[in-house]
């Protein structure tokens, strides 16, 4: 292909890959569910490689498929199978470009890993709020283009409304430079807006200029075992009436859940001595004895069992583990049938109970797994295999239980895709659950700004 | 020697720490270490102390856990901390002035002579200025025996068996009480805190003793003369071949 030769010549060595050994795991989702294809992977080092790259891509009309840390969990940063799709990773466009701690904001390459622009926040004694379990390896772009949420969603909203400004290369390799850090700025349409849970879809998000936040005061993790999902929902809402905005975190995890951890890891345990239904995981930036207090009125009375305070640091990160480990601890159940839905949060308890009663109708042995973002009615609802049964017979459930769990939501004025985006995976739901109108505007979207349907083809639409 | 067959009291030393997984910062003027706003926590080798008495007393060998704290009044919420783990009560001797380790080990000393422990645990050091030397200085100027870097610790009437961590390995040694024994990491695992311990915790008794009452003087005999934080390690460079890293040795003039 001559494209491979005029790209390979733009980013030079060091730039690409194209041997079949070196391209796997770029070609593979981290769980192995999806596979492609591609002919060579470009890694430019600049905004305007990118650019030059995709001029290239337009003028033969080749497809491009933008990568971050391929953390994702739709198959949106992986090729199709047809082996001319070029892969474009941010994996060398990795430099904090900027910071200013009076204005409250950096300007990051696209290809920074969450982590490192945690770090350098916390190095200027300021916080970066975005996180997520996948933050070691994840992308700032892969986190906007999917507008990823995480645990702090609840206090600082998700992955856009972190971004002050974007540099953006659209489908044409012209580049938008929008990396003003303005809080306000009414100048015509938001064009970032539209590139954030875009997946890659739109164009290539090269760099952007995040928002910073004063580092939280009183940084409480409180570990509570308690009886329903229903309960976790009205423990925070009594926690935002009598502490305000404090509680950054509020993470539900099910028994069972908590389990497969367990399992998982041998360095993790259930901090309770006696199991309990449901726990939630928060972290409450508020005075100690104040919460202690509030805490104390709601055991018992509120369907709080018990609570354990992390008394330093350590015992918090460890708390935290357990959660963060929960994603990946499900590989080791067998087949997981994953749903990340959103309900209204008033409605997370009732929720839960509909969907688990039903599912037991159609695979008597399912294990539910039901963990999340409660505090977002955010509900990951994973659905692992029985133990005593195939993975196959299993699986000839999967559409059952998936069309169950999905109708539900509808009912219950959620959605079937609340965090990780549509990618492949849910691209005939989004037919299903978003009316026609909706769809025809973004259709409109895609063909102005992509008319040759290069950029990551075949994605979300 | 008089005869124990369950200790009376164990003596636990908590030092109130920035938080051991706090990234510390050196103050903008370079006279010491940003406390403000950080969050502050006990000692861990200390915090590790404390669940060592808590199950010599759990398992019926004694009968009270006193923990104690020395600096300013903030040191009060380390103190609950460890009357939430499950200490009887408290002391904090107060005082603005940096404490360093011998007048620390005075101050205990005299906190001993008023309360006779059959023993008492310290960490083995603080992770704040990392010094290792209270519990040594207690034991001499106590003139008790003392057992250090203690990863294991059984009490059998009025001695105890304790297993150290040294440089070639572990090293068991059987000490008389009273004596003084500093925890390593190994010893144990401490305990989660519940909600309402932390609320009994609230009414346990906290006694609050002046420096000056104890007639102990502060005589530091260090100065501080500048903090600086270490330096930025410089980014690795990738060479070639073996000729690029010789080249690359001599130009640091190290080949
Ligand atoms: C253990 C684990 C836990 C997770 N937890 C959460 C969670 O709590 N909340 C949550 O929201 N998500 C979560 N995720 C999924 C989340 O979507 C991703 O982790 C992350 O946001 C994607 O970043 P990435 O750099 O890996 O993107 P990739 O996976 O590489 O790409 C994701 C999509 O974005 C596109 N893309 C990537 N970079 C760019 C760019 N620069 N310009 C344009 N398009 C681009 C790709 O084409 C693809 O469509 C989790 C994932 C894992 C593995």
């Amino acid at each position: 292909m001559i494209v491979v030769d005029r790209l390979k010549a733009i980013v030079g060595a060091g730039g690409w890959i194209d041997d079949a050994q070196s391209l796997e795991p770029y070609l593979t989702e981290w769980r192995g569910r999806y596979r492609g294809r591609s002919p060579l992977l470009i890694a430019p080092s600049s905004t305007a490689e990118v650019s030059a790259s995709i001029k290239v891509c337009a003028e033969h009309g080749v497809g491009i498929v933008p990568q971050g840390g391929n953390t994702g969990l739709c198959g949106g940063a992986i090729p199709d199978e047809s082996n001319e799709q070029i892969l474009l990773s941010l994996n060398r466009m990795n430099n904090i470009r900027h910071t200013d701690v009076d204005d409250f904001s950096m300007v990051v390459d696209a290809g920074c890993t969450l982590q490192k622009i945690q770090r350098v926040a916390a190095d200027l004694d300021l916080f970066f709020p975005l996180s997520l379990a996948a933050e070691g390896s994840c992308q700032i772009g892969g986190n906007l283009s999917t507008n990823a949420g995480g645990i702090n969603v609840l206090r600082y909203g998700t992955a856009r409304a972190q971004v002050l400004g974007l540099e953006v290369v659209l489908a044409d390799g012209r580049i938008i430079d929008g990396l003003r850090s303005l809080r306000k700025d009414t100048a015509g349409y938001d064009l970032k807006q539209i590139f954030i849970g875009a997946e890659g879809t739109l164009g290539v998000i090269t760099a952007a200029c995040l928002k910073l936040y004063p580092r939280p005061k009183h940084c409480n993790t409180i570990f509570v075992a308690i009886d329903s999902a229903a309960a976790a929902v009205r423990l925070l809402g009594r926690m935002r009436a009598l502490l305000g905005e404090s509680p950054q975190a509020f993470e539900l995890i099910s028994s069972r859940a908590m389990r497969i951890a367990e399992r998982y890891d041998s360095t993790l345990r259930n901090p309770f001595d006696t199991a309990s239904d449901w726990y939630v995981l928060t972290t409450v930036n508020f005075e100690t004895s104040a919460l202690e207090n509030l805490l104390m009125s709601e055991i018992e009375t509120n369907g709080i069992i018990e609570a354990i305070v992390a008394k330093n640091e350590a015992e918090a990160e460890k708390m935290w583990r357990l959660r963060h480990s929960i994603s990946a601890a499900q590989k080791n159940e067998g087949a997981s049938i994953k749903h990340d839905v959103a309900v209204p949060v008033s409605r997370v308890g009732e929720f839960i109970v509909s969907v688990e009663f039903g599912i037991a109708e159609i695979s008597p042995r399912a294990r539910v797994v039901a963990f999340g973002h409660v505090g977002d009615g955010n509900i990951h609802l994973n659905v692992s295999q029985p133990k005593t049964q195939s993975i196959d017979l299993f699986l000839e459930d999967q559409s059952a239980i998936t069309d169950f769990v999905y109708r539900t939501v509808d009912r219950f004025s959620g959605t079937f895709s609340a965090e990780h985006g549509i990618g492949i995976a849910r691209k005939e739901h989004l037919q299903e659950f978003r009316s026609e109108t909706e769809l025809s505007v973004m259709r409109a979207i895609k063909s102005s700004l992509d008319p040759q349907g290069i950029m990551n083809p075949g994605k979300v639409l | 020697m008089l005869e124990i067959d369950k200790l009376e009291k164990i003596l636990v030393g908590l030092k109130r720490v920035v938080d051991y997984n706090v990234r510390v910062r050196v103050k903008a003027d370079a006279s010491g270490v940003e406390t403000d706003g950080v969050k502050m926590s006990i000692n861990p080798f200390d915090e590790i102390a404390l669940e060592e008495a808590l199950r010599i007393k759990e398992r019926g060998e004694a009968d009270e856990v006193v923990v104690v704290s020395m600096g300013r009044t903030e040191c009060q919420q380390q103190l609950r901390t460890g009357l939430a783990m499950g200490a009887d009560r408290a002391i904090l001797v107060e005082s603005d002035d940096e404490i360093d380790s011998l007048t620390g080990a005075k101050i205990l000393l005299a906190l001993v002579e008023r309360e006779h422990p059959g023993l008492v645990i310290l960490g083995k050091q603080a992770i704040d200025n990392d010094n290792n030397q209270t519990g040594q200085m207690l034991a001499a100027l106590w003139d008790r025996p003392q057992a250090t870097f203690a990863s294991e610790l059984t009490i059998s009437g009025d001695s105890a068996t304790v297993t150290r961590e040294v440089d070639v390995g572990l090293e068991t040694i059987e000490i008389d009480l009273p004596a003084v024994v500093t925890a390593d990491l190994r010893l144990n695992e401490p305990r989660y805190v519940k909600l309402p311990d932390i609320m009994k915790a609230k009414k346990k008794p906290l006694d609050i003793v002046p420096l000056a009452d104890l007639s102990v003087a502060p005589a530091p005999r260090l100065t501080s003369v500048e903090y600086t934080a270490p330096e930025q390690r410089q980014k690795g460079v990738i060479v070639d071949d073996v000729a690029g890293l010789v080249a690359a040795l001599k130009e640091k003039g190290l080949a």
